[in-house]
């Protein structure tokens, strides 16, 4: 039987808004099992990136409990979550962030080397990981301002799993992409999934939570679904989309 | 349209608080320190002269030594040099004299001893301040003093003043102070006021080779030149007198008395260039981070219509009011602190200094750095006229980054954050150059502050080291019968000493072609020497070589491998120059011989002097306390009598000692044999009693002349230490949290990757480290090519370098730096990686 990978206990997250405070995480339990493609799905507002930067350790929450395996995460300071997020965690951004002055290669050895020491082993990972995604070797020596958006995604994605982190989190990795691009994508993460990574993505978008085997609906800062698909390519993709389109219509999307 | 452009400049000043205050301080720093600059440098020249012009006192003076005195020499200037009135009179030249000092030690001054009647042919005896004339005249022993002995050494009407010589006391009391033109300083003497009887008797007591009684030629008119002078004078009596003849004058006596203080000076102008860099540096960083954070603003308001020019205005009002509030408060500083400085500034010189805060001085210091400041802001804010609209809204051409791939991280060892520092640096060697240039110039003065503020630190004795000659030993001075080989080696078994060296009472030469007479400084064999370190060539080895001071070899062009002639009583010989050596010692005349070498030029004579070292931990006084009971006393001593025997013998053997020990000490007498028959007895004794003549250190004399000037350099470098360490520190974190708010998006990125703000902090710290270290290595040099001149030029000597000094004060830089840089990166702290993700 699969594992918890992530478990929260009345999880809180609130805002202060111009001297009010704002609830945006209400109590929440959840768990996150190992080996599942959680996609997050909501209304704007419903609290869905601020779930899942307080998932990740980017911020901390106002309350409650996250348990990271054997580890509570939630009293940590910031360097110690910036420690605990280069071991465990990968990151897919939606504005993919690399950083402007480095190139391709550099961009994922930086994610890298932070964690692993072994230059030339990671150097020979990384580039096998950017063929893997498309990335020729034309272009690893290119600026983040020399690819498409697409592309650039393609490295962000390589930058989050050189680690082979426990759990890769994602914030509408296809929100800036066409269509084309935003395939690529997606096919990218089927694949890594395939291959045992645990992902939670967040997504407004129908297409991509279809890649997902588990959906999370998220209203007013509590999960109000939680619905459980079958494995991508398990059955056909009409078949998917009536499932997760039941689901999303009984929440009221 | 103005107002818009104000009101950017208004935001980017409230959003830069930190960066602003930092060029608020550095403008403030720098008026303040080129408003005492400029208000005080013209006090510093005035004081010396109105103090001369109220004394009354006549402009030139020239002793001769009385009984080589010719009234030819007056005639001399009257005729030959036009001086229509020419003043005489007779003073007591005494250098070094032991004065027991306010504390109870003992202290020596260079002092002339007159009458009223001789200090009023030279001036007018103005009195300051003294006792009610009813209590003057029931004093027994008065003396007047020139008033820098109330100003700098603290003396009060009514005070003691105990002159020591030959062992006994000589106990006056200050009737008071008057203002004194010339002879009223350290370096060349003071000249105190003694009653008629007085005088005379000093007059018998000082009479010896380094004291005697002067015949003055007192004068005004324009400065004579003194070498021809005393050439004619020399022609008409027919003999050197250059040994034993001085002159004073105005302008050298206002050049020895203001000198110390225009070094002051200049090493305040030196600070203020450094602030001045560091501040205008500031300011190119600044504007060049806030024109590429705010480009898009740029663009925006370009497109709206703004013309570059009006754009880069809001920048420089930025500069034109912080510059402009840190010049005013520097400028107001300055005036109000001028009463303390005229204090400072009076005690330094001796003299009174007053006057108002200058306010001239303090506005030309504002205006010239706010105008600097200005035109600086103003050029570099024109760069935005190379971002049109389209570029700018871009954020500018520069972040399309096609360059160089610099220190690619697959060829990367070791650490990361090393890595992406080095990355950093040489990704932007660009803006290294500035930080360059202020490390280099902070830099040199914390290098040479700590250079200076080490060999003060010790007091005087830092500055004894520059002297050119072992001072710190005890000089024994043998009577002419004793044994000196004997005695020297019974002195080398004390445990107080270390070693005992035979050598000669420093006598004058004359050096041909010069007007300076020399004083010999001689060893048996350099090698024994411990405080003599040639500038150039080598010590002497042969009797037929010279060394000589660098003032001298600079002043007559003498270079190593010439020749010169020494000339004493008649005998002329020519010494061979093996080395310049940089020395004070009355003021670099000196030369070095071997004892062979001075005995060619003064074959009878012969060694008269044992120069003592003390062990390690004993003091000269020890020292001597220890020779003074191993050896029964000197005859200085024995001559101040004090005779406790009980028995009629006792007390007749100690009379018989006193007599013999006066006759030696004042009237060159060499041996003395005495009988007294009393009763059926016999008693006899002699003058073999006695090794010791006298002792002589350079204690007393440091203590006067080296005290003072150590303990106020060293706090001046203090204060310039923390001063410019301050500075530092001031623009490593501006440019720091410029970095860091440049780079905020990166470092967010980082973060996001799992990167703690401790490992971005010590990034940004280490990024910095390449050109702090090539910063602090060009500083060292500078800053020890910039001692070696300020000693070399100033003082024609040179200081030695202690290395342990130098490494420490680099790696204090150093770690300085890093530490300022790490620190004031915690700003990096501040960014929230989610704040950025959701922006």
């Amino acid at each position: 039987m699969a594992s918890s990978i992530l478990q929260t206990e009345k999880l809180c997250k609130s805002f202060s808004n111009g001297g009010s405070l704002q609830h945006v995480i209400k109590n929440l339990d959840l768990e996150i099992i190992e080996g599942d493609f959680t996609v997050i799905m909501g209304a704007s507002g419903s609290g869905k990136s601020t779930l899942l930067y307080a998932l990740s350790g980017m911020d901390k929450p106002t309350m409650g409990k996250i348990r990271f395996g054997e580890k509570e995460i939630q009293d940590y300071s910031n360097d110690e979550l910036a420690i605990f997020r280069r071991g465990n965690c990968g990151f897919v951004f939606q504005s993919v962030y690399l950083l402007d002055n480095q190139t391709v290669l550099d961009n994922v050895l930086t994610g890298a080397l932070i964690v692993q020491k072994n230059t030339p082993k990671l150097v020979k990972k990384a580039k096998e990981l950017l063929k893997k995604v498309g990335i020729e070797e034309g272009l690893w020596k290119k600026y983040p301002n020399q690819l498409s958006g697409g592309e650039a995604q393609r490295v962000g994605i390589v930058r989050a799993i050189i680690n082979d982190p426990k759990i890769l989190f994602a914030d509408e990795p296809t929100g800036q992409l066409n269509s084309a691009s935003g395939k690529d994508v997606l096919d990218i993460f089927t694949e890594v999934h395939k291959n045992g990574q645990s992902i939670v993505l967040v997504t407004h978008d129908l297409k991509t939570a279809l890649r997902g085997t588990r959906v999370l609906y998220l209203r007013d800062g509590g999960v109000v679904g939680d619905h459980r698909m079958p494995a991508f390519g398990e059955d056909d993709e009409k078949e998917r989309r009536a499932h997760l389109t039941a689901f999303l219509e009984e929440m009221g999307w | 349209m103005h107002d818009k452009i104000l009101r950017l400049s208004l935001f980017n000043l409230k959003k830069n608080k930190r960066e602003v205050l930092g060029i608020i301080f550095m403008t403030m720093v720098t008026v303040l320190m080129l408003s005492v600059v400029l208000i005080n440098q013209k006090k510093i020249d005035t004081a010396f002269d109105e103090s001369f012009t109220r004394s009354g006192c006549v402009r030139q003076g020239v002793l001769f030594k009385a009984d080589k005195y010719r009234t030819a020499f007056a005639n001399i200037l009257r005729e030959g040099y036009g001086i229509e009135k020419v003043n005489e009179g007779c003073l007591i030249y005494s250098s070094m004299v032991d004065v027991l000092g306010r504390d109870g030690e003992t202290v020596a001054y260079n002092l002339m001893f007159a009458t009223e009647k001789t200090e009023r042919k030279m001036e007018d005896f103005r009195k300051i301040e003294h006792l009610p004339k009813e209590e003057i005249v029931e004093i027994e022993h008065p003396i007047w003093l020139p008033e820098g002995f109330r100003i700098k050494k603290g003396y009060d009407v009514g005070d003691a003043f105990v002159i020591l010589k030959n062992g006994k006391e000589y106990p006056f009391l200050i009737a008071g102070f008057y203002e004194a033109g010339l002879m009223s300083n350290d370096g060349y003497s003071h000249k105190v006021i003694l009653s008629d009887e007085d005088y005379a008797l000093f007059a018998m007591l000082f009479d010896s080779s380094k004291d005697y009684e002067c015949y003055g030629l007192f004068f005004d008119g324009e400065e004579i030149d003194f070498d021809r002078y005393l050439e004619d004078c020399n022609e008409v009596a027919s003999e050197n007198l250059s040994f034993t003849t001085h002159y004073h004058c105005y302008r050298w006596e206002k050049l020895n008395e203001t000198s110390f203080l225009e070094i002051f000076m200049m090493m305040i102008i030196g600070i203020s260039a450094v602030t001045l860099i560091a501040s205008l540096f500031m300011i190119r960083h600044k504007i060049s981070g806030d024109i590429e954070d705010q480009m898009q603003q740029i663009g925006v308001l370009e497109a709206l219509g703004y013309r570059s020019v009006e754009i880069s205005l809001s920048y420089l009002y930025e500069y034109v009011i912080a510059g402009g509030l840190g010049s005013v408060l520097g400028a107001v500083i300055a005036c109000l602190i001028t009463p303390f400085v005229n204090a400072g500034i009076t005690v330094m010189l001796g003299r009174r200094v007053d006057g108002d805060g200058g306010i001239t001085g303090a506005v030309i210091a504002a205006a010239t750095v706010l105008l600097l400041v200005v035109l600086f802001a103003l050029l570099k804010a024109r760069q935005v006229k190379n971002y049109p609209p389209v570029v700018a809204l871009r954020k500018g051409i520069r972040t399309h980054h096609f360059g160089k791939n610099i220190c690619p991280l697959d060829k990367m060892h070791g650490n990361i954050n090393l890595g992406l520092a080095m990355k950093g640096f040489f990704g932007n060697l660009k803006a290294s150059w500035g930080i360059l240039i202020c490390i280099i110039t902070a830099g040199t003065a914390i290098m040479f502050s700590a250079l200076t503020y080490d060999f003060s630190r010790n007091g005087a004795y830092g500055f004894a080291a520059t002297m050119g000659t072992d001072w710190d030993l005890l000089m024994v001075y043998t009577l002419s019968d004793s044994d000196i080989d004997a005695f020297r080696k019974e002195l080398t078994t004390l445990p107080q000493v270390r070693k005992a060296i035979k050598g000669f009472n420093g006598e004058h030469v004359s050096v041909k072609g010069s007007s300076d007479s020399a004083e010999v400084i001689s060893f048996g064999d350099f090698a024994d020497s411990e405080n003599i370190h040639p500038y150039e060539g080598r010590l002497p080895q042969y009797d037929n070589e010279v060394m000589i001071g660098l003032r001298r070899s600079r002043a007559e062009n003498i270079k190593v491998g010439d020749s010169i002639v020494l000339e004493y009583n008649g005998l002329e010989k020519t010494y061979i120059v093996s080395g310049i050596v940089g020395t004070i010692q009355n003021g670099g005349t000196v030369v070095y011989l071997t004892n062979d070498g001075y005995k060619r030029l003064n074959i009878f004579a012969a060694e008269n002097v044992v120069k003592v070292y003390p062990a390690e931990g004993v003091s000269i006084s020890e020292l001597q306390a220890v020779i003074d009971a191993h050896f029964g006393g000197t005859a200085r001593q024995a001559a101040k009598g004090g005779a406790n025997g009980q028995s009629m013998e006792e007390k007749i053997r100690a009379a018989a000692q006193e007599k013999i020990a006066a006759m030696l000490n004042q009237y060159g007498v060499t041996d003395v044999d005495y009988a007294v028959q009393v009763g059926d007895e016999l008693i006899t004794g002699n003058s073999r009693n006695f090794v010791i003549k006298e002792f002589f250190s350079y204690e007393g004399i440091i203590k006067t002349q080296m005290v003072p000037i150590a303990e106020t350099t060293k706090k001046f470098c203090f204060y310039a230490l923390i001063l410019v360490s301050g500075i530092v520190a001031v623009l490593i974190t501006i440019i720091t949290s410029n970095d860091v708010r440049r780079q905020r998006h990166a470092l967010g990125i980082m973060k996001g990757l799992g990167y703690s703000s401790k490992d971005l902090m010590l990034q940004l710290a280490l990024k910095y480290m390449p050109v702090i270290l090539a910063g602090t290595v060009i500083a060292t040099i500078c800053g020890l090519w910039i001692n070696n001149l300020f000693w070399g030029l100033l003082f024609a000597s040179f200081t030695k370098v202690n290395i342990q000094t130098v490494v420490v004060t680099d790696i204090f830089l150093l770690i300085f730096c890093f530490a300022v840089a790490y620190l004031s990166a915690g700003r990096i702290r501040k960014i929230s990686v989610t704040e950025l993700m959701t922006e």
